[in-house]
């Protein structure tokens, strides 16, 4: 299992493939992402956890506390704004200091994008827990999007632990599944996916590798000995353990996921 | 092996689709030519501006001219809601015309509408600029030519209304051959 990357959102446009199909896309670029450290914990069980540790967004030293510059000074690298680790399997540790690049993903594979949710404030329960209110006539008196009942009545007489009621909504951390990486831009460290994504614009995302239709369908695969389909269609190899600018700079500086499908604008039978 | 080498040569100087040696993790990925290099890599590098570059950089030099020209703003020669516009497509309908409802810009993502009543059926077809079944958008009639009522300006950037009034339809594009 490789790293994963802190990008920031940049917006969102439209682009259209080989055979002409049009794919929403988010455009996320990486801004100075580097690796800071290398984690490796025994727990009591003799069992190890492995992790790389991976800061973006440069940040004036004056703004930095003098722990965290501490931090950064035994990594090398420039002070940071956001520090996030990503867990690894033990071969997939990466040298320290190292500049990761949007050629870390390839396109055609798919990608999880972390980020924190647009904050909505204070919501009823129409908006938060989708309820449905109340009529909107008929007699209803000023509660058309109240929640209405909280509870029974004397038994159990009170109300029952996570009712749903209403609350501060949004502003929390969101995993948008199973996103495919349409173009990947190295001289300005783009990763165009195919969607939407969490989040505001200009906001710092992780993204990595997808754990369900890329890791455990990997694993899955290889374990019935099903060595073709053990990466997504079209894709040959994934940088391991991490694509770097290094590497960014042998390999062509734009490159688009085919469409790996027959033409949809083709009639079938 | 003269036809060997001849492929060979073929073979990189082609650039659709990948070679092994120049993309190694991919061999179907496409390697596009890369977008003309910007005045400063290092403000973009930070985002300053770089969802406005896309806009440039993304559609190809045809359509960046029809985004600047027929679908600008402020263009003298830009589409105004009420002509009359003729399209031809990679795909069927080879050909669609109509009256141009509403303009939906969006930098790389721009559209539009025409609507059209073909064997009295109200039709209507909206088009991306950017996409590559587009060929061609032909001007059958600029708004606001003709006199009299029909001669001033809509007073509506978008108009939805004409979908209620088939004589102001036939008013816009009566008498003109699809």
């Amino acid at each position: 299992m490789r790293t994963g990357v802190i990008a920031r959102k940049r917006g969102m446009t439209a682009m259209w493939d080989d055979q002409g199909a049009r794919h929403p896309v988010t455009v996320l670029q990486l801004d100075n992402c580097q690796v800071t450290a290398n984690i490796k914990t025994v727990r009591k069980d003799k069992s190890e956890y492995h992790a790389v540790q991976v800061a973006a967004t440069d940040k004036r030293a004056k703004n930095t506390t003098a722990q965290m510059l501490g931090h950064f000074e035994k990594a090398g690298v420039a002070p940071k704004q956001i520090v996030k680790e990503f867990p690894v399997t033990p071969d997939a540790h990466v040298p320290v200091g190292t500049v990761l690049s949007a050629v870390h993903f390839v396109p055609g594979q798919y990608v999880d994008v972390i980020a924190k949710s647009i904050g909505k404030g204070f919501q009823g329960g129409m908006k938060r827990w989708n309820f449905k209110g109340l009529r909107a006539s008929h007699g209803v008196s000023i509660s058309h999007r109240s929640s209405g009942a909280m509870g029974a009545h004397q038994d159990p007489g009170r109300i029952w632990p996570g009712k749903k009621m209403p609350g501060r909504l949004g502003g929390e951390r969101i995993t948008t599944q199973n996103l495919k990486v349409i173009r990947v831009d190295s001289t300005l460290n783009l990763v165009f996916v195919r969607g939407c994504v969490p989040g505001v614009d200009d906001a710092h995302v992780m993204v990595q590798d997808a754990k369900k239709t890329l890791v455990f369908a990997a694993k899955h695969n290889h374990a019935k000995a099903l060595y073709e389909k053990v990466l997504p269609k079209g894709v040959d190899d994934l940088p391991f353990p991490a694509g770097t600018a290094e590497l960014a700079k042998d390999l062509p500086p734009v490159i688009e996921a085919p469409a790996m499908r027959t033409s949809p604008f083709i009639p079938r039978e | 092996m003269l036809t060997a080498r001849l492929r060979a040569l073929a073979r990189s100087m082609s650039t659709a689709t990948t070679s092994a040696a120049s993309y190694p993790f991919s061999k179907a990925a496409i390697l596009p030519t890369p977008p003309p290099a910007p005045p400063s890599l290092e403000s973009l590098r930070k985002g300053k501006g770089l969802m406005p570059y896309l806009q440039t950089a993304l559609p190809p030099s045809q359509k960046q001219q029809w985004l600047a020209t027929l679908f600008s703003k402020r263009h003298p020669d830009r589409l105004v809601p009420g002509s009359v516009l003729t399209v031809t497509t990679a795909h069927a309908p080879n050909s669609f015309s109509g009256v141009l409802l509403s303009i939906r810009r969006r930098g790389p993502d721009t559209s539009f509408v025409l609507r059209n009543v073909i064997q009295r059926i109200g039709v209507e077809m909206q088009f991306f600029v950017n996409s590559p079944h587009l060929k061609d958008i032909k001007i059958v009639k600029r708004a606001g030519s003709g006199g009299g009522k029909a001669g001033r300006r809509t007073r509506r950037a978008k108009l939805f209304y004409l979908r209620n009034s088939p004589e102001k339809m036939t008013a816009i594009a009566g008498g003109i051959k699809a």
